[in-house]
């Protein structure tokens, strides 16, 4: 029983990290911009579905709401801070800085208007048990968020893979500069991966902390693994990303039967630090 | 007139107030600013309340009481400058504090210059040791997990387990469970830990299921409205047991806490106190409110006692004095046989959304 219950919260993280590290190496590979205040998004989203499900307004059209501002609020950063520093010939490390500042920022800004609290979303249907068979016990928004989570992954694939934009996206990815000279305006394309990103992150940025509540300072620890999965899973894969970062989040549970608490991240990301001495491109890299 | 030409002497001589006019005065050390401005704010009007109301009955036989508040925002650095400052400067003798890590910054110097420090808010186990001028009006943490284990125990709630927190006071709670669970009959048989603000608790709480406890004995300090939500999500049947913190409005009114058991340092105002607190702070009489009023009661007793016996007010008689007395009965009844007081503890039980006393006990 404890294993299978492992297992299933494991698949339930593993699948919210997932969405958090294929919108993350989405936004790498298209800009090349390591873009940490991806966090800040994912947080911030929280906050605007709390705020207005508080108001009364019902939970789904919150969420809508707080996607939408999302993917604003990702292509205001890329538009006017990250392409106004590209502009000025500002390396990528100086971009890295601004990055870092605007997810301080925006965490500091989310802590002095809701304090440092942990806030808790007031839905009585998310803490309901779903039975997911046997003796495995899961609440209705642990399977919304892993199912929300898998429709996310796959629109996102198929995004990618079979839409006009998704197609220019991986030209400018693959050759920026061909990109420009072939008026692909990879500029427009980076504001809108951005845009993408953000609003796709802002699904488990909204449902994750109905589950587990809302701190300011939540999203560091998700963005830190997907960083993880985006490089273990081979940088520019979709598929890679979201498959290690649910690898990630089953070694994290699963360890727990082997040993104690306190060195599941440790052996957990020891266990990457050596499959990347024998594979450094990444699980995926060939996929690509 | 000879009964204050004497108090004046005395006051002159203990640098307590300079002449007959200047009234006697005590310092407070407390988090006014910062994350710990709204403990320190509720602490500061405990102290000025009871102040404030023996100084409208004429003061201690007839010397004004005046307290001198100085804000450390919990630090402990800064509470040591703010020590310096009222004992060099302003020449206090009696001092209240807050907060484990400036409790125990300025013991040492307390010790060094014999300052009376007057703590009713802290509960870290090392306070109890910290300086033998360092008072405690409530236990620590230890002397409640003690009370709390024995109540277990005797209820045959004898195998546990223990969720912890991996910082210092979780380790430390987690370390008073090891010593005070075995010691009352009870056995452990295992222990997770959580981060500090960590909000996932199943993988822990399914670990420690699987060793099969009657009780899990718990020492966090945040999400504890969470880990009480999977706790009862996943179905576990198992006894939830801590102290103090647990008495939280929102976990006790949640329905995945029926059932949990903690102590509870007990602490009622008087309605009419109560009432009045109100009428002059426009908001209720908290836990450390009281707790303050409480503490600061005690020492107007003790000076009340030391002006009838022409003592000077150093820090070094407060304290005499204050064993002297050895039992106080304020809000709630202080006695001290160490420099932490005993006081009594309740067993709470949260049912059907509130917290209900099942026992009363003592802290030892």
């Amino acid at each position: 029983m404890l294993a299978l219950q492992l297992l299933f919260n494991g698949l339930v993280t593993g699948c919210a990290l997932g969405v958090v590290a294929v919108t993350f190496s989405l936004v790498y590979s298209t800009t090349k911009l390591f873009h940490v205040a991806h966090a800040g998004i994912f947080t911030l989203s929280g906050y605007i579905a709390w705020s207005l499900s508080r108001q009364g307004v019902p939970f789904i059209l919150a969420m809508a709401a707080a996607v939408a501002a999302s993917a604003a609020a990702g292509a205001a950063i890329q538009a006017w801070l990250y392409a106004r520093l590209e502009r000025k010939n500002a390396t990528h490390l100086v971009i890295l800085i601004a990055s870092l500042g605007t997810l301080a920022v925006m965490q500091n800004i989310i802590a002095a208007v809701y304090t440092p609290n942990i806030l808790q979303f007031s839905l009585p249907w998310a803490g309901e048990v779903v039975a997911a068979g046997g003796k495995v016990r899961l609440t209705a928004i642990q399977v919304v968020i892993a199912l929300a989570s898998l429709a996310v992954y796959g629109g996102l694939m198929w995004f990618a893979h079979r839409t006009i934009l998704g197609k220019q996206m991986r030209a400018v990815a693959s050759n920026p500069f061909l990109a420009e000279i072939t008026r692909l305006r990879p500029r427009r394309v980076h504001v809108l991966v951005m845009a993408i990103a953000s609003a796709a992150v802002a699904v488990p940025g909204v449902l994750q902390p109905v589950d587990l509540g809302l701190q300011p300072y939540n999203g560091t620890t998700p963005l830190l693994t997907a960083t993880i999965a985006m490089i273990a899973g081979g940088v520019g894969s979709i598929t890679g990303a979201f498959v290690l970062a649910v690898v990630i989040a089953e070694l994290q549970n699963m360890s727990l039967l082997f040993i104690p608490g306190e060195w599941s991240i440790g052996v957990t990301f020891f266990i990457f630090v050596v499959f990347m001495l024998f594979r450094p491109t990444g699980l995926f890299a060939a996929a690509r | 007139m000879k009964r204050r030409g004497l108090i004046a002497a005395f006051a002159l001589l203990t640098g307590m107030g300079a002449a007959q006019a200047e009234p006697i005065r005590i310092g407070a050390i407390l988090p006014l600013t910062g994350p710990g401005a709204l403990i320190g704010t509720q602490q500061m009007r405990g102290i000025q309340f009871a102040i404030d109301q023996a100084n409208e009955k004429g003061g201690i036989r007839g010397e004004k009481i005046e307290v001198i508040f100085e804000d450390n925002q919990a630090k402990p650095d800064q509470s040591i400058l703010s020590l310096n400052k009222l004992v060099d400067l302003q020449h206090l003798q009696v001092i209240f504090t807050a907060y484990s890590g400036p409790s125990l910054a300025m013991a040492p110097l307390a010790t060094r210059k014999k300052i009376l420090l007057i703590n009713a808010g802290a509960q870290a186990d090392k306070l109890a040791t910290a300086s033998p001028y360092l008072i405690n009006t409530l236990p620590t943490i230890g002397g409640e997990i003690a009370v709390l284990s024995k109540y277990l125990a005797a209820e045959g709630k004898k195998k546990g387990v223990v969720l912890f927190e991996n910082d210092a006071a979780g380790i430390s709670g987690r370390d008073d469970y090891l010593d005070a669970f075995p010691k009352a009959g009870g056995t452990i048989e295992a222990q997770e830990p959580t981060q500090f603000g960590q909000t996932d608790f199943r993988p822990a709480l399914l670990k420690l299921a699987d060793a099969k406890p009657e009780v899990m004995l718990v020492s966090i300090t945040a999400g504890l409205k969470n880990m009480a939500q999977q706790y009862k999500q996943l179905g576990l049947g198992f006894t939830v047991a801590g102290t103090t913190f647990f008495q939280d409005p929102e976990v006790v009114a949640d329905p995945g806490s029926e059932g949990f058991i903690h102590t509870q340092v007990r602490i009622d105002a008087p309605p009419e106190v109560a009432a009045e607190f109100q009428k002059r702070f426009n908001t209720g009489m908290e836990f450390f409110v009281r707790q303050y009023y409480n503490a600061t009661q005690m020492l107007l007793t003790t000076i009340d006692r030391m002006i009838e016996e022409k003592q000077p007010l150093t820090g070094e008689n407060v304290r005499a004095e204050i064993f002297k007395i050895k039992k106080f009965q304020g809000l709630i009844p202080l006695e001290f046989n160490s420099n932490t007081a005993t006081v009594p503890i309740d067993i709470n039980k949260m049912t059907g959304g509130k917290d209900v006393t099942v026992k009363q006990m003592s802290s030892d």
